[in-house]
């Protein structure tokens, strides 16, 4: 992964580059102005997310001025509530989220909506992955299931924070097991590297995390996989899915683009054409091969079902684990 | 061996030019800092803690190391010229120190303190070099349990030693820890003490808890405290090197600070301000010429100032091993290493191994620049002091509010660091330490986390922690911390009768 | 003496008793049963909050031999140049958003240093403003960081 640093000098390289070449070969006249909110710290997977469209858009010459502002905190409720309430009608103006921003939300009880703002496209998704340590006498999902139901409080998971996609999905397999999710005996750490080091150290039974935190230490044999949350084999990834296995479960932790509340149908058109020319540009492209991020594009009209459909689901399964209390 | 193989690699990594000049950017500032009263190595390191979010973090570590570093050599030169240690580290150093300006000889107490803080410096690396990864071996033992008996050492004895009595370090401690629990618990997700703000959700950031307890509260204290801002500086009339004598009188002290020092920083009880009081003690001791103790005895310089320095490379063995800090710097460079997303602990030698080493290697290489700073170019370090006190403090508020307003651009911000600078303010006039608050924000929650997981684990089983040999070891350690001092007092008390 | 030390002793002691107060009402908030956690959400607030008001009843008590006095004699306390610093942190906080980070700070800067004793408020302006510009241009357009508009800040 590059550090934030040689994205920053890539960033500033390549907005150079298009200064130097003026819009000689461009098509359509690259947009003037995009201002895109963060709604959490730099570094993390929204703010990547947001710098590589900007790599992206600067180098195939869709924008002039690209702008990114962090409002962090609260899992992203803050940066959602200001996009909400201070960009209503603004065609230039846009959000990014994805799916831990549903859990929060519900968890915080915040009143701020995902789906009053404007879904404009999914953009990249990670799917998780349940996993063991390599000498755990687990080998499949049914070895876990099967002690998961004989006494839930045997089983300890290992993940990330309270409420996140890691405890999400965990919930979400004790419930499709015939379990109940608050019987989850789940162990959070803040960073994926502590999670990690207390599942190899076999300090607790089972992990669930994105492939990225994991997928290293299971090439390297450390850790068994188990399940994929994927709806589909993934290419290359020799683990089965939890569908496979007869648990009817799928969760991808997805990253999109929204843009403002109230804004005319015109105005998002052309949002909506900007990001399919973006994701259709050779950079973007590009980025999603070198950063090996699962390229789940989805747009327009059935973009916004699918927020709403996975609203729904991820606040019932929130209220589910005992969250929303 | 494999260590050396590494630090070579880290020196590839530190002798570059762009590394050497965030070194001695670092070994600069860091000595600046240390010279001038009221600020230190913590809230330097707060204040360019954003830093961390546009430059790379081998190059924010040694900036940071510099720093620190740096501090302690340049809280000698205020302890010794001005009777003002810059930090408490540099108590003791003032007291013979001081002294032996007074009469003429700073040039030799400088010389002392800044060879004496070299070469335990040094050596205090050496043993960071060696003992990291044994250490880190160990650590690669510890679950929840362990991690929670680590941390009742670390606050049995870390928060006893920090300050003027016992309660107030208790109290300090236990409002930092109420800071430390405000916002969303991991474990479960539900909201503490945030008072229906949601900006208070994700918790206080350490920072502005940091930068409001003493930037803005030293502010505010020397605002309304005139006395306190008199400060008569020596001139240095001697030449700043040492005689025949000196060198043959403190080249022991140095050797025993070092060796005190060090191992005492790598404690997880660790700190600065035990090894120098003991090593102090330990001199005047053995000195032959006890006499000139408290009139300015050159061992008094020498093996205090070499138990500090040793005792500064220590405090990092816990802290890269473990993510265990026990000082305020640690503490903050901590939350550093957080906001790169890397976890100090077991896993960071592994998968962090050219930062960890090029770490290392930038410390040999600030001690030398910090000795050729401190020597030859001191004079530049004692202009620093004539900055009119006006200009300084209102420059420190406007970094403070760059340091906090920058990162979020919330007021909400901006307020709770006024609120730190009102309580830092209180706890100066009504004699409370402030260190252990940063200490109880950053060691309470931890705890509290590593003792919900392994209730988890063990399904509500509290016996987790004392049928775990490890566990029950440390927790052992903890309880002798607690109970040995009051008991010896005791027996001392019955056989004086 | 010794009623000025024990009256400081009750007021201290009163106070950490009051945040305990406090800390007790905010945690008796906290849905303790909700999720699945072997230990609730509340043990550590409530072990903390106890702690809390048996130091303040103790703090109280304290008498000030069993402490060292302050190291240094810190005179009487002056209210003037304290005002001074707390007026410029109350204009900071209160104009930073409408009249940007460079006007707040400079006049934050002024106040200050009027605190400790400067005469000079037109050059410590000036003095205050160059150092936010630079703060501003070094950390803002420098290294990236996000500090915002504000009437001069849009001028650069």
């Amino acid at each position: 992964m590059p550090s934030r640093r040689e994205l920053l000098v890539a960033g500033l390289g390549s907005a150079a580059l298009g200064l130097g070449l003026g819009g000689a070969g461009a098509q359509t006249e690259p947009l003037p102005k995009l201002n895109v909110m963060v709604p959490s710290g730099p570094g993390g997977g929204w703010d990547q997310t947001a710098r590589t469209m900007e790599l992206a858009m600067r180098t195939d010459r869709l924008v002039r001025d690209y702008r990114v502002e962090h409002v962090l905190g609260a899992g992203g409720a803050i940066g959602l509530t200001r996009f909400l309430a201070t960009r209503k009608g603004k065609g230039d103006e846009m959000l990014v989220a994805g799916m831990v921003m549903l859990g929060a939300l519900a968890a915080n009880k915040s009143p701020a909506k995902l789906t009053n703002a404007t879904p404009i496209a999914r953009l990249t998704g990670e799917f998780e992955v349940i996993a063991v340590p390599a000498n755990s006498p687990l080998k499949s999902m049914r070895d876990l299931v099967a002690m998961f139901n004989a006494d839930p409080g045997k089983v300890s998971w290992v993940g990330g924070s309270a409420g996140g996609s890691d405890h999400i999905l965990a919930g979400m397999i004790a419930k499709a097991v015939g379990g109940d999710a608050r019987r989850v005996a789940y162990v959070a750490y803040a960073g994926s590297g502590q999670a990690l080091a207390s599942l190899l150290g076999g300090q607790t039974t089972c992990g669930v995390s994105g492939w990225g935190e994991f997928g290293e230490q299971i090439k390297a044999g450390k850790l068994h996989p188990l399940a994929l949350s994927s709806d589909v084999r993934q290419p290359g990834i020799d683990v089965p899915t939890l569908k496979e296995q007869g648990i009817d479960v799928e969760l991808f932790n997805w990253r999109g683009v929204f843009a403002a509340p109230g804004i005319t149908p015109a105005q998002r058109a052309a949002l909506v054409r900007l990001i399919e020319r973006m994701v259709k540009g050779p950079s973007w492209q590009a980025e999603l091969k070198k950063k090996d991020w699962t390229d789940i594009y989805l747009a327009g009209d059935a973009f916004g079902k699918y927020v709403s459909d996975e609203t729904a689901r991820i606040t019932h399964v929130v209220a589910e684990l005992g969250l929303t209390k | 061996m494999e260590t050396l193989g590494y630090l070579a690699q880290g020196f590839a990594v530190a002798l570059t030019w762009d590394k050497l000049m965030w070194s001695f950017v670092g070994v600069s500032v860091g000595t600046a800092v240390g010279v001038l009263p009221g600020l230190g190595p913590a809230l330097t390191i707060a204040l360019l803690l954003p830093l961390t979010y546009q430059v790379d973090a081998a190059s924010v570590f040694m900036l940071f190391a510099g720093i620190y570093y740096g501090a302690m050599y340049g809280g000698s030169t205020a302890s010794i010229l001005l009777n003002t240690p810059g930090e408490t580290a540099s108590i003791v150093t003032a007291l013979e120190g001081n002294k032996m300006a007074r009469k003429g000889r700073a040039g030799a107490a400088l010389a002392t303190a800044a060879i004496g803080s070299f070469v335990a410096g040094t050596i205090g690396t050496i043993g960071l070099t060696f003992l990291a990864v044994p250490v880190v071996d160990f650590a690669l033992r510890f679950g929840p349990p362990e991690y929670f008996a680590l941390m009742v050492v670390a606050f049995a004895t870390v928060s006893a030693v920090l300050g003027t009595s016992v309660m107030r370090g208790f109290t300090s401690l236990g409002v930092g820890i109420f800071l430390g629990l405000i916002g969303i618990d991991l474990q479960t997700g539900q909201s503490r003490f945030t008072f229906g703000v949601e900006e208070l959700l994700d918790g206080i950031n350490v920072i502005i808890v940091a930068v409001g307890l003493f930037a803005v509260g030293e502010t505010l204290y020397l605002a309304a405290y005139k006395e306190l801002r008199r400060i008569d500086t020596i001139a240095v009339k001697d030449s700043i090197w040492m005689s025949a004598a000196d060198w043959s009188r403190s080249w022991k002290p140095w050797l025993r600070g070092a060796l005190i020092g060090f191992p005492i920083g790598a404690m997880p009880a660790g700190g600065a301000e035990i090894p120098t009081f003991l090593s102090y003690w330990l001199e005047k001791r053995l000195c032959k010429h006890k006499g000139e103790f408290g009139h300015g005895a050159i061992e008094g310089v020498a093996g205090p100032e070499a138990a500090n320095n040793a005792s500064a490379a220590g405090v990092l063995v816990p802290m890269l091993a473990f993510g265990l800090p026990t000082s305020a710097t640690a503490a903050i460079m901590l939350s550093a290493f957080q906001s790169y997303g890397i976890t100090p602990g077991p896993q960071l030698l592994t998968d962090q191994p050219q930062l960890v080493w090029s770490l290392i290697a930038s410390l040999y290489i600030g001690n030398v620049m910090l000795l050729i700073l401190n020597l030859p170019l001191v004079g530049i370090w004692v202009q620093i002091l004539k900055i009119p006190q006006s200009m300084l403090y209102g420059a420190i508020l406007v970094f403070a509010t760059i340091g906090t307003y920058g990162i979020s651009r919330s007021v909400v911000d901006l307020i709770l660091l006024y609120i730190m600078g009102a309580m830092g303010f209180a706890m100066r006039r009504f004699d409370f330490p402030t260190a252990p608050v940063i200490i109880g924000m950053i060691l309470g929650p931890l705890a509290e986390q590593e003792f919900r997981r392994a209730m988890t684990i063990s399904q509500g089983d509290l016996t987790i922690f004392v049928t775990r040999p490890l566990s029950l070891t440390l927790l052992s350690v903890a309880a002798i911390a607690i109970l040995a001092p009051p008991l010896w007092r005791m027996t001392n008390m019955s056989r004086a009768r | 003496m010794n009623l000025r030390e024990s009256r400081s002793g009750l007021f201290v002691g009163l106070g950490i008793i009051a945040l305990a107060a406090v800390l007790a009402w905010q945690t008796s908030l906290i849905p303790s049963e909700a999720a699945y956690a072997q230990v609730g959400p509340t043990v550590v607030p409530w072990l903390v909050t106890a702690m809390l008001a048996v130091l303040g009843v103790a703090l109280i008590f304290e008498t000030s031999g069993e402490r060292d006095a302050a190291e240094e004699p810190r005179g009487a306390l002056d209210h003037r140049p304290l005002m001074w610093v707390i007026a410029g942190l109350v204009i900071n906080v209160t104009t930073i958003t409408y009249l940007g980070f460079i006007i707040a700070s400079t006049a934050l800067f002024v106040c200050a240093a009027r605190g400790f004793d400067s005469k000079s408020p037109l050059r410590d302006a000036a003095v205050g403003l160059a150092i936010a510009v630079v703060v501003y241009v070094g950390f803002d357009r420098g290294l990236g960081y996000e500090i915002g508009d504000g009437l001069i800040e849009n001028l650069l």
